[in-house]
């Protein structure tokens, strides 16, 4: 049940409706029943089973974690019930990938071995509640958190359903003290919950599928193509990306903010990132900020001997992780291996940089500011080609001909084969979202807040003015029919 | 008691080159300019040689502050 379908539109006021009716003693068994009742609603019952399984070992080993006092038995506790969560993951995701992976391997090296294909398993929201279970495990060793013995709303914690399928990665320190309050009416939460709901519809089914309708024209096509329409489907899948995900996080947060709950904010205008360290600052941050915790930090730590080599190679190692993460493919490893490789060369050349910026003068001034995002930006994008890229072959046709002479006329290259109605609907309502946004947060940084928040304390000509322009884009506007699956459900 | 946090002051002031620092225990990451994770890195580096220490990982992921890095510091020299 994806959060655009019809299904949702009357699922979740209907769970709100049993959740308000029932005492604070149901509630969190309302909750539970519903998150179940969401991930069956995939019709993959197996990963019911798989969900189960996380919770159950996640919660032994948290028990058994804080029950052990030497610090060799937690350790080795701590390692077992992460190795079980990995073992489940990769189970899940990666069987196929390295069992072609293998099959090539010893076709390479003339072994005679029998590999069979591997089928792959739907794996939808998988990643995301195993790297919760994991980042609840550690915290629970490290004593940043106690365990939770309640094993119902331990359960809801791994499984509430606006974040099972695509997050925000939850820390439990974070949601199950949320899960537990009162709950108490709040007007204000509904309202900005409500908008903020629709303001990730918006930015889903009106611009990010349009956007995809180009970037898949172009990117389904490669050989077609040179030069001006293949930077230009770059940079749409770059906002293609950022809104499908950031409009799910919208739609997350504002369905989980009806019932009182906070989830983490998972984006901060990460293209106005002012470097590629500043962007994973703002870039889908539940994950970076787990990806920071649990496996940089460590690394860097065991490696602080190397000092910046070896700051340089735990980032090369979590990024290839990060990479991983996002799934069984090559395109999504060399992605990672990119971005870890940008960070690890700004950690030898950052020092130089700040020098040269005050031999000329220019340092925190604000062209400089602009030729930083303008670079960061661009390096990001030249990462998207390969994330995005239908094959190596494709990515590395894209990145070589982004400057060739292009013979098509500047309007086709536009459209890529789209009407001229469409394009100018999506011009149109990328000039409503950078109004929208602009007006609210008098600039292009998000300062505290998010959209729900920030239009709920608007006068209300203002206000219903939004409501009405986001309503028209929507129904008029909005791909529901055929709609893209979120881009960030396959992870 | 004050002879750890006077060698302490005199290495954070090395390590972000700024004379003007004076480490209290409540003071974090936030209110020193330049302590990011690479320099913290380098500060982590330099404690441990100038005091002939060895902080565990499990130390080094749970400092929140300057008072944490003291008290381990503390609990390592005086036996």
């Amino acid at each position: 049940m994806p959060f655009t379908s019809l299904q949702y539109f009357l699922f979740l006021p209907l769970v709100y409706l049993v959740f308000y009716f029932v005492g604070d003693r149901a509630r969190w068994f309302v909750l539970l029943a519903a998150s179940f009742l969401f991930y069956a609603a995939l019709n993959v019952p197996y990963l019911l089973v798989v969900l189960m399984l996380v919770v159950v070992t996640s919660y032994g080993f948290g028990i058994w974690l804080n029950q052990a006092s030497a610090p060799k038995t937690k350790r080795a506790l701590l390692w077992s019930g992460i190795a079980a969560n990995i073992l489940i993951l990769v189970v899940m995701k990666y069987l196929p990938f390295l069992s072609t992976n293998l099959k090539a391997l010893t076709t390479l090296l003339s072994v005679n071995a029998q590999i069979q294909p591997v089928k792959a398993f739907v794996a939808i929201g998988v990643s995301y509640y195993v790297f919760s279970a994991i980042s609840y495990l550690i915290n629970v060793y490290l004593e940043i958190v106690k365990p939770e013995r309640h094993f119902g709303y331990f359960t809801l914690y791994m499984a509430f359903f606006p974040k099972l399928l695509q997050g925000p990665i939850e820390r439990a320190e974070n949601l199950l003290p949320q899960l537990k309050a009162k709950y108490e009416f709040n007007y204000d939460n509904m309202r900005s919950g409500m908008l903020l709901f629709a303001w990730g519809l918006f930015k889903k089914v009106v611009i990010a599928d349009r956007l995809g309708l180009y970037v898949d024209a172009v990117y389904n096509n490669v050989h077609s193509y040179t030069g001006l329409p293949l930077l230009l489907a770059t940079y749409a899948y770059a906002f293609q990306i950022y809104l499908d995900f950031s409009g799910y996080t919208d739609m997350a947060l504002g369905s989980a903010r009806l019932f009182n709950i906070n989830l983490t904010q998972n984006f901060n205008s990460p293209y106005t990132a002012t470097s590629v360290a500043d962007f994973w600052r703002r870039w889908h941050i539940s994950f970076s900020s787990w990806i920071l915790d649990y496996i940089f930090k460590p690394l860097q730590m065991q490696w602080r001997n190397g000092r910046n080599w070896g700051t340089a190679a735990a980032l090369i190692v979590t990024f290839l992780v990060s990479g991983i993460w996002h799934g069984a493919g090559w395109g999504f490893v060399i992605w990672g291996l990119l971005h870890g490789l940008y960070l690890a060369c700004s950690v030898f050349c950052r020092p130089y940089q700040k020098k040269l910026h005050q031999a000329l003068g220019i340092e925190k001034t604000r062209p400089l500011e602009v030729w930083q995002i303008f670079v960061t930006f661009n390096l990001v994008c030249l990462a998207w080609i390969v994330f995005r890229g239908n094959s190596l072959e494709d990515a590395w046709y894209i990145t070589t001909h982004l400057f060739t002479n292009s013979n098509m006329r500047l309007i086709d290259s536009l459209l890529a084969g789209q009407s001229l109605k469409g394009f100018i609907v999506t011009l149109g309502s990328i000039v409503f979202l950078l109004v929208a946004h602009y007006l609210l947060n008098g600039g292009f940084q998000i300062t505290a807040g998010d959209f729900g928040k920030h239009l709920s304390m608007k006068p209300v000509w203002f206000r219903w003015n939004v409501y009405y322009a986001i309503m028209f884009f929507i129904l008029i506007f909005g791909i529901f029919d055929n709609a893209q699956p979120f881009i960030y459900f396959q992870f | 008691m004050m002879e750890f946090q006077d060698r302490l002051n005199r290495i954070f002031r090395e390590v972000f080159d700024n004379d003007d620092i004076n480490i209290s225990p409540g003071m974090t990451a936030n209110d020193v300019e330049g302590w990011d994770s690479l320099s913290h890195v380098n500060l982590i580096v330099a404690i441990e040689t100038k005091f002939g220490i060895r902080f565990s990982q499990k130390e080094l992921l749970t400092f929140k502050n300057v008072g944490d890095l003291l008290d381990s510091i503390r609990g390592k020299i005086t036996p």
